[in-house]
């Protein structure tokens, strides 16, 4: 996702920073953390608790900056560090992601009639704040992170047609949602 | 085959991204973080503000620092050639008080300037107490006052710049500018150290020509 040279422009800014510098971390801070917070947000769906997400996530990146091997670009890897965080506090708050009787279900056939043609991103952006979290979470994940549902189904602990098929309901929801009076407007 | 939802995200996901955090929190991470050293400090500073300041135009203070330097060069010359035995006493003017009283919400604003500060106030420091081992009356100088007086204006217009720190939206541009007035600062001291190391020089060698190359650097 992200341009080749890129990555090796952080690299010196990762390289500062493993010498703890504050001022490369901030650097990094202000570079990853609006894109982070949007992450956290999106899965754990509550300001201040997507900032302690943000705040562990950074805290724990830059102590660890030395497993970051380089193989992936930064930002992939701190994204990694996020999801794991977040979905880490919203399991404190709910058992389980997924419920389980909707494991075993297969994929639901998509009769929805899907007009895109008035779509727009604050209206789209809103039904996904509306989603249940097990919905919520993966739609964001395959959505807007770019996970495929091999790595949702390694980081949400589900099988990989679980994760699809939790994606096809969520996706059905979200379009229902839209359909909703105060959504249409 | 990419569905409809899909290629709309994919197409706008930069406008998906519409929260922000509180700009305090970095200060919190900050506070969990481990401590760093200074020297790593000091080669960070040199590195990305090598960068910034070639693309921040602020020509009027490597103007003045050019006409220092200038001046600088004119007055050592003549001095050189009339022989001149000095007169005025010298002193090092009060050293500014640059860190003083900063207010606690300049780490809202611009986090990374207390330490910055520091960094140069130190090194500014470092250059005065050099400066002020060398006799100033033997070697025949005169030009301190003029370096005083740019420092004392220098720092006016950093306590400006400062103010204006609270008021302005655009921060960077200003703790940018801030850091280049410390830079000339430096420069200027490193200026006026280079000259008196190399009249010192001329001094300990039998004179065979008076003039220096002091000037032609220039």
């Amino acid at each position: 996702m992200e341009k080749l040279g890129y990555k090796d422009v952080n690299h010196q800014v990762v390289e500062r920073c493993k010498g703890g510098d504050h001022r490369a971390q901030y650097e990094l801070y202000k570079l990853y953390s609006k894109a982070m917070f949007n992450v956290s947000m999106r899965i754990t769906n509550d300001y201040a608790e997507a900032e302690d997400v943000l705040q562990e996530a950074f805290v724990s990146a830059f102590k660890n900056l030395h497993n970051y091997k380089g193989e992936a670009s930064f930002g992939s890897w701190l994204k990694k560090i996020v999801i794991n965080a977040a979905i880490n506090a919203i399991r404190k708050r709910r058992s389980e992601l997924v419920p389980m009787d909707e494991r075993t279900l297969a994929d639901v056939p998509d009769e929805v009639n899907e007009d895109d043609s008035e779509w727009q991103v604050e209206q789209v952006r809103r039904a996904i704040q509306k989603l249940p979290d097990g919905y919520r979470v993966v739609l964001s994940l395959y959505l807007l992170e770019g996970y495929d549902h091999a790595e949702i189904g390694a980081v949400l602990e589900i099988t990989e047609s679980t994760s699809k098929s939790q994606y096809s309901r969520a996706r059905k929801k979200l379009l229902e949602i839209m359909r909703e009076p105060q959504f249409v407007a | 085959m990419k569905d409809k939802l899909e290629k709309f995200v994919q197409d706008n996901r930069e406008e998906f991204d519409v929260f922000e955090p509180r700009p305090e929190l970095w200060q919190q991470i900050c506070h969990e973080l481990p401590k760093n050293s200074p020297e790593k400090e000091a080669k960070v500073i040199k590195v990305s503000f090598g960068e910034r300041a070639s693309f921040s135009a602020d020509f009027f203070f490597m103007r003045v620092a050019a006409a220092i330097i200038l001046l600088l060069g004119c007055g050592l010359t003549i001095f050189l050639m009339k022989q001149q035995t000095p007169d005025t006493a010298n002193t090092l003017a009060a050293t500014q008080s640059i860190n003083a009283a900063a207010p606690e919400s300049i780490n809202a604003i611009a986090p990374e300037l207390p330490e910055v500060e520091a960094y140069y106030v130190n090194q500014i420091e470092a250059k005065k107490s050099e400066l002020s081992e060398y006799d100033l009356k033997v070697l025949g100088l005169d030009e301190q006052q003029i370096i005083d007086k740019e420092l004392a204006r220098l720092d006016s217009s950093y306590v400006q710049l400062k103010q204006q720190l609270y008021t302005t939206p655009n921060t960077d541009e200003i703790v940018g500018a801030m850091i280049q007035n410390l830079q000339i600062r430096i420069k200027v001291l490193n200026r006026q150290l280079e000259v008196l190391q190399s009249l010192e020089q001329i001094k300990q060698q039998p004179i065979q020509e008076p003039q220096n190359d002091d000037t032609s650097n220039v």
